[in-house]
């Protein structure tokens, strides 16, 4: 994570936090700290044939996912952190230590500070402790891409996808160029749903570097733009951006843009940290 | 409130909104006194029948003008008291606003207003082979703006997940009476996740008008098996093997032998009459689903399955849900009372909870009936007790609180579905300190620093839990058969 600190601020590192503190393999979940990367508890997981499904570019550290609200192309399926985690700690701005939510996979108890502190950056204090839902490491994986071009011919091309057999892990939309799914199971799943695919016109099967390809380009994106995602059209032919993920309304483009909050949500936000950091000793 | 200032309210809403929005007599307030948790009962001074986001703006403002509370409403078929009244506050009904505003089945989103039911909106796009995922019980009649509040799940979650994961935007009456939208059609947002802490924050933060969900595309192939085993320890230890094998299937529930005769007197399900009884669904491809129900069969036999039963067709499919699905009303024939409790327990610790719960009950010198979602350690236990015995429904009720307990100590939680509403606000303390409380309470104020939305819920207070609550009385709803408790 980059630091804009100014001189003389106080620089907190979470990069010795670096635990797992539990993994309840019968329960499909864990317990990390934030300093923990990506990577690593991709190994401690993989051994148990289980993983966190949750592949944003490059490899953050858990704590620089939750500040950020980070995800990847597994987002179509599984959701982002914020639908994969299960509870906080947290450390205030004044030292108090809290927690909400839990380590169990269902839980309506209380407020839900986890998913508050997903893309919060920091602003409302430090997470220190998270836990989360785990997945079955699929067996087999494979990925189709099928070409797509022209703005006109996306829509009836996804129209076709939704009506076809094919149920993709992740769907992102390359642009313009080809349209990658992901396809994950057993190996007789995996090749009757690569069998599906090859039905499209152009479609071939492609290796797994194909979403290294897909990741670098939301890496090295300058803005994000959210979308309706019935506006698709529109966007590939006003926006020209790099990357879309269809089914999630989210566009990458190749340069800034900025999403203007209403004033109703600036100042919720600025309540927000009112509450949570009154003196403003955080900096964002 | 004095006489002369509830006739003020009644001619300020009237002004505000119309007589035909406004219900101020006593006997028709009184049908308003109370949710699905029936033992708790208040009458509020005045209910809002709202039909757009401005009556709800309108209604919000009113009471801060006269600076009382509000509670927003939808069916009233919660569990935990979230939409209790509270005296002298105003109920802003949803239940006009049953609207569903837009059908995008290329974007995949649906928007609706707060009334329109859950199952509405599979309704709206079942002939196009969509659906919404989160399926509570009483999804024929609750709403989408209480599944909203209390963030419902359903049987399906095991694999689907919440409301909270198919809600991609929401337009909020603040207390203040302003509007704000968090979220949108797309899933991607700026800063906080507004849209994630407001979802199951049971109507302490404001009132959603209109509701962008995602659907679904529903999988081309499901298939739902039984298998019964020797214990519901036996049955519980299926559930662990199958999570283990790395299947992920979309419903795993659990019935005990108490319940299971209950609800096969009720429907004929004809289920095979045995300790403990797995019912498990699988969905997706084809072949995936071949090849899981091979996995779990063999998973079966390997610890002992007496007997294992597939749908053949989709009656029998439906069979088999219509008896987990009536079991809860089913336990009123073999007791005159029962209370549910709603707790969550990791998944590797069912077998050891249960054990727990079987010895308290012994303990306690009551039956407890077991019939809940395994798949995700969601437990719901019934406790059997006759409130015409004197002393018994003190007994129920510490016997279901140290259920709890247990749950808790075994690293679970105070509900998984239910809600903490009036319910439980009073056991916060057993899983949450006062720091992580007082934290809660920070974002509470963000959005209401007044304390003016559905006060009393969630949160513990002092005057709330000096309270006991009545004997369970069965919903209307549930009387009649339209919902049951699950």
């Amino acid at each position: 994570m980059s630091l804009s600190g100014r001189d003389g601020d106080l620089v907190v590192s979470t990069a010795r936090l670096d635990r797992i503190v539990e993994h309840e393999a019968t329960d499909l979940t864990c317990i990390v700290e934030p300093g923990v990367r990506l990577s690593s508890l991709d190994d401690a997981l993989a051994a148990h044939g289980q993983r966190l499904a949750l592949d944003p570019p490059g490899d953050p550290t858990i704590g620089e996912c939750i500040a950020e609200g980070l995800s990847g192309p597994l987002r179509h399926r599984y959701g982002a952190v914020r639908d994969l985690i299960l509870g906080v700690t947290v450390v205030l701005a004044d030292g108090t230590i809290a927690s909400s939510g839990g380590k169990v996979v269902k839980n309506v108890a209380g407020y839900d500070l986890a998913k508050l502190f997903c893309g919060s950056r920091g602003t409302l204090g430090l997470v220190v402790r998270a836990a989360f839902r785990l997945h079955p490491r699929p067996e087999t994986t494979s990925a189709f891409a099928i070409p797509a071009a022209r703005p006109a011919a996306v829509r009836p091309l996804l129209a076709e996808l939704a009506s076809s057999k094919l149920v993709p892990g992740a769907l992102d939309l390359l642009w313009p160029g080809a349209l990658l799914g992901l396809l994950e199971g057993s190996p007789r799943v995996v090749e009757a749903q690569a069998a599906e695919a090859l039905r499209f016109e152009g479609a071939e099967i492609c290796g797994r570097d194909v979403w290294d390809a897909s990741r670098e380009r939301q890496r090295q994106a300058a803005g994000v733009m959210a979308f309706a995602p019935s506006e698709l059209g529109d966007i590939l032919r006003s926006e020209a951006p790099t990357l879309v993920r269809p089914s999630l309304g989210i566009a990458y483009l190749d340069r800034p843009y900025e999403t203007s909050a209403s004033a109703g949500l600036r100042d919720l936000h600025a309540r927000l940290r009112q509450e949570f950091d009154p003196e403003g000793v955080l900096v964002a | 409130m004095t006489t002369v200032a509830r006739e003020e309210l009644r001619d300020a809403a009237i002004e505000e909104l119309g007589s035909a929005a406004v219900v101020s007599e006593l006997e028709q307030l009184r049908t308003y006194d109370c949710d699905g948790l029936t033992g708790r009962r208040v009458v509020p001074a005045l209910v809002v029948l709202a039909s757009s986001a401005q009556d709800v703006q309108a209604a919000v403002r009113l009471c801060n003008r006269f600076d009382i509370p509000f509670v927003a409403r939808g069916a009233g078929t919660g569990l935990s008291g979230g939409a209790l009244p509270v005296e002298d506050g105003v109920v802003i009904s949803l239940q006009r606003m049953n609207r569903i505003l837009d059908v995008d089945l290329e974007g995949e989103r649906v928007v609706v207003e707060p009334g329109v039911t859950n199952l509405a909106v599979t309704q709206a796009v079942a002939a196009e082979g969509y659906y919404y995922a989160p399926d509570p019980s009483s999804q024929q009649v609750c709403t989408i703006g209480g599944n909203v509040a209390e963030n419902s799940g359903g049987a399906h979650c095991l694999k689907y997940g919440f409301t909270v994961n198919h809600v991609t935007g929401l337009d909020v009456v603040l207390p203040s009476g302003e509007l704000v939208q968090l979220g949108g059609a797309s899933v991607h947002t700026d800063g906080p996740d507004l849209l994630g802490a407001f979802i199951g924050s049971e109507g302490t933060m404001g009132i959603a008008t209109r509701i962008t969900l995602r659907i679904l595309r529903r999988p081309e192939s499901v298939r739902t098996l039984l298998a019964g085993f020797e214990s519901v320890d036996g049955a519980g230890l299926a559930v662990s093997e199958v999570i283990a094998a790395g299947v992920l299937a979309s419903a795993m529930e659990i019935m005990d032998r108490l319940t299971l005769e209950a609800a096969e007197a009720a429907v004929s399900a004809g289920y095979p009459l045995v300790e403990g009884l797995l019912l498990i669904e699988l969905d997706g491809t084809r072949e995936q689903v071949e090849e899981d129900t091979d996995r779990v069969i063999a998973i079966f036999e390997q610890v002992g399955a007496t007997e294992v039963r597939v749908a053949e067709s989709d009656a029998e499919r439906s069979l088999f849900w219509r008896g987990r699905k009536a079991a809860f009303a089913a336990v009123g024939r073999v007791s005159p009372d029962y209370y549910v409790q709603d707790g969550v327990v990791p998944r590797g610790e069912l077998t050891a909870v249960l054990r727990r719960i079987g010895q308290l009950a012994e303990e306690h010198g009551l039956r407890v009936g077991n019939v809940f979602h395994a798949g995700d350690g969601n437990l719901h236990p019934l406790v059997l007790y006759d409130a015409s015995v004197p002393g018994e429904l003190e007994k129920a009720g510490r016997l279901a609180e140290e259920i709890l307990v247990a749950c808790v100590d075994a690293g679970g939680s105070l509900t998984g579905e239910h809600g903490i509403g009036t319910d439980k606000a009073c056991s916060m303390p057993l899983m949450f300190s006062e720091d992580d409380l007082a934290t809660m309470t920070r974002l509470r104020r963000a959005f209401d620093p007044a304390g003016r939305a559905n006060p009393g819920k969630v949160f513990p207070t002092p005057r709330l839990c000096g309270e006991v609550p009545g004997p369970y009385r069965m919903h209307p709803l549930e009387k009649a058969g339209v919902a049951e408790r699950l």
